[in-house]
C-alpha cells in the first residue's frame, strides 16, 4: 500500500497522529496548575473594613451599582458589595478617599450559592446630640474632623439640626424672628 | 465540596444567549478550543435542550427572551441545573434596573418558582466578560474537582 492510499484509507488517522506528535501539547492543565494571570489583570476588589468610613464615594462611581449603601431599619448604614454584578473596572479604587479598597487578582468566583457573592460592611451610625436622630456614620464624622478641625463643634449634629441652629444664629444677630 | 451525584458524569450543556453582548459567548467558544479544552471534563454543547443537563445562560434575560428561556428549561429532563455565566446573568450588570430586562438568574428563579418549574441547582460564574479559566474553574467546581474559594463576608465596624 502506497502512502497515497494510506491517506485515503481507514489508517488516515495515523497521519494526524504524526502531525500531533510534531506540534506537541497546547492544552493548559489549568485547574491543576497555576493560572495565567498578568500583573495588570483586574479581579475582585477587597474592601478593608478597618479603613472604610462609609462615605459612599465608591457607590457614586460604580457603573453597575455593585456597591450599594443600604440604610437598615435600626439606623445602621451598610456598604454592600455584590461580586455578581461587578464589572471589575476598579473605579472605586481610584475614588476611595482613605484607600480602603484594594484590587486583587482573584477571578475564581464561581459558586452554587448566591449569598457567597456578597461582602457587607455594617457601619455604626452617628447620633445627633440634640434630637437623637441617627445619620451618616461615626467614622465619617471622625474623618471630616481630621481633614478640617473647624467642623468639630457641629459634626455630631444631623443636617436638620444644623439648619435650625444656623437660622437661630441669624435670628439672634438681627434681633428679629424668622417664621 | 457537596455536589449532586448526577454532576459527576459528563455534563451536556445547552447554551442560550438571553440578550448578552456576545462577550461571554465568545469566551464559551474559547473554552472549547484546544488551548483551554473544557471537553476533557466531558463538557459538550448540545443543540437541543432535551439532551442537556445544564442550561448555560448568558445575558440579563430580556423580557423578549424570557418565554423562550422558560420553554427551554421546561424541556430539559430532570435533574437539570442552570449555569449563570457573566455579570449580566448573575446580577443584571449595568442593566439590572432597566425596563426591558428581568435582571439575571436570581429574578428568573422567582419566576420559575411561580410557574412550578423545578431546578436542581444553580451555579453563578461572575466576570465581565468571564475569563475562560474562570469557566474552566466553574466546570471543575460543578464536577467537584476543585474547592470553592469565595466566601461571604459580613463585618460590623464601630466608630
Amino acid at each position: 500500500m502506497s502512502l497515497k492510499n494510506i491517506r485515503r484509507s481507514r489508517l488516515g488517522f495515523l497521519r494526524a497522529l504524526v502531525i500531533a506528535g510534531r506540534s506537541g501539547r497546547v492544552t493548559r492543565r489549568y485547574p491543576y496548575e497555576e493560572p495565567l494571570v498578568t500583573s495588570d489583570f483586574r479581579g475582585k476588589i477587597d474592601i478593608d473594613e478597618t479603613k472604610c468610613i462609609g462615605c459612599g464615594a465608591c457607590v457614586n462611581a460604580c457603573p453597575p451599582n455593585a456597591l450599594e449603601l443600604i440604610n437598615t431599619r435600626d439606623g445602621y448604614v451598610s456598604l454592600r458589595y455584590f461580586v455578581g454584578r461587578c464589572i471589575f473596572c476598579w473605579r472605586c479604587i481610584d475614588v476611595c478617599p482613605t484607600g480602603a479598597i484594594k484590587g486583587t487578582r482573584e477571578f475564581e468566583l464561581a459558586t452554587n450559592d448566591i449569598s457567597d457573592l456578597y461582602d457587607i460592611i455594617v457601619h455604626e451610625p452617628n447620633k445627633c446630640r440634640e434630637c437623637g436622630k441617627l445619620f451618616s456614620t461615626k467614622r465619617m464624622g471622625d474623618y471630616v474632623v481630621t481633614k478640617s478641625p473647624l467642623v468639630e463643634n457641629y459634626v455630631d449634629l444631623d443636617p436638620d439640626c444644623r439648619k435650625s441652629r444656623f437660622l437661630r444664629a441669624i435670628e439672634n444677630r438681627f434681633g428679629g424672628g424668622i417664621e | 465540596m457537596s455536589k449532586p451525584k448526577f454532576l459527576g458524569k459528563s455534563i451536556w450543556v445547552f447554551h442560550l444567549n438571553t440578550g448578552s453582548c456576545n462577550g461571554c459567548d465568545i469566551e464559551v467558544l474559547d473554552v472549547l478550543t484546544p488551548y483551554h479544552d473544557a471537553e476533557r471534563f466531558g463538557v459538550k454543547l448540545v443543540v437541543s435542550p432535551r439532551h442537556a443537563d445544564a442550561a448555560l445562560l448568558t445575558g440579563p434575560i430580556t423580557i423578549e427572551s424570557l418565554p423562550k428561556v422558560l420553554r427551554a428549561i421546561e424541556a430539559m429532563p430532570r435533574p437539570r441545573i442552570i449555569i449563570a455565566l457573566g455579570s449580566c446573568a448573575c446580577g443584571g450588570n449595568i442593566w439590572h434596573s432597566s425596563y426591558s430586562v428581568i435582571g439575571g438568574v436570581p429574578e428568573l428563579l422567582k419566576i420559575l418558582d411561580e410557574r412550578g418549574i423545578e431546578v436542581d441547582g444553580v451555579y453563578y460564574v461572575p466576570g465581565c466578560p468571564v475569563r475562560p479559566e474562570s469557566i474552566v474553574y466553574a466546570v471543575g467546581l460543578i464536577k467537584g474537582l476543585v474547592p470553592k474559594k469565595i466566601k461571604p463576608k459580613v463585618k460590623k465596624v464601630g466608630g
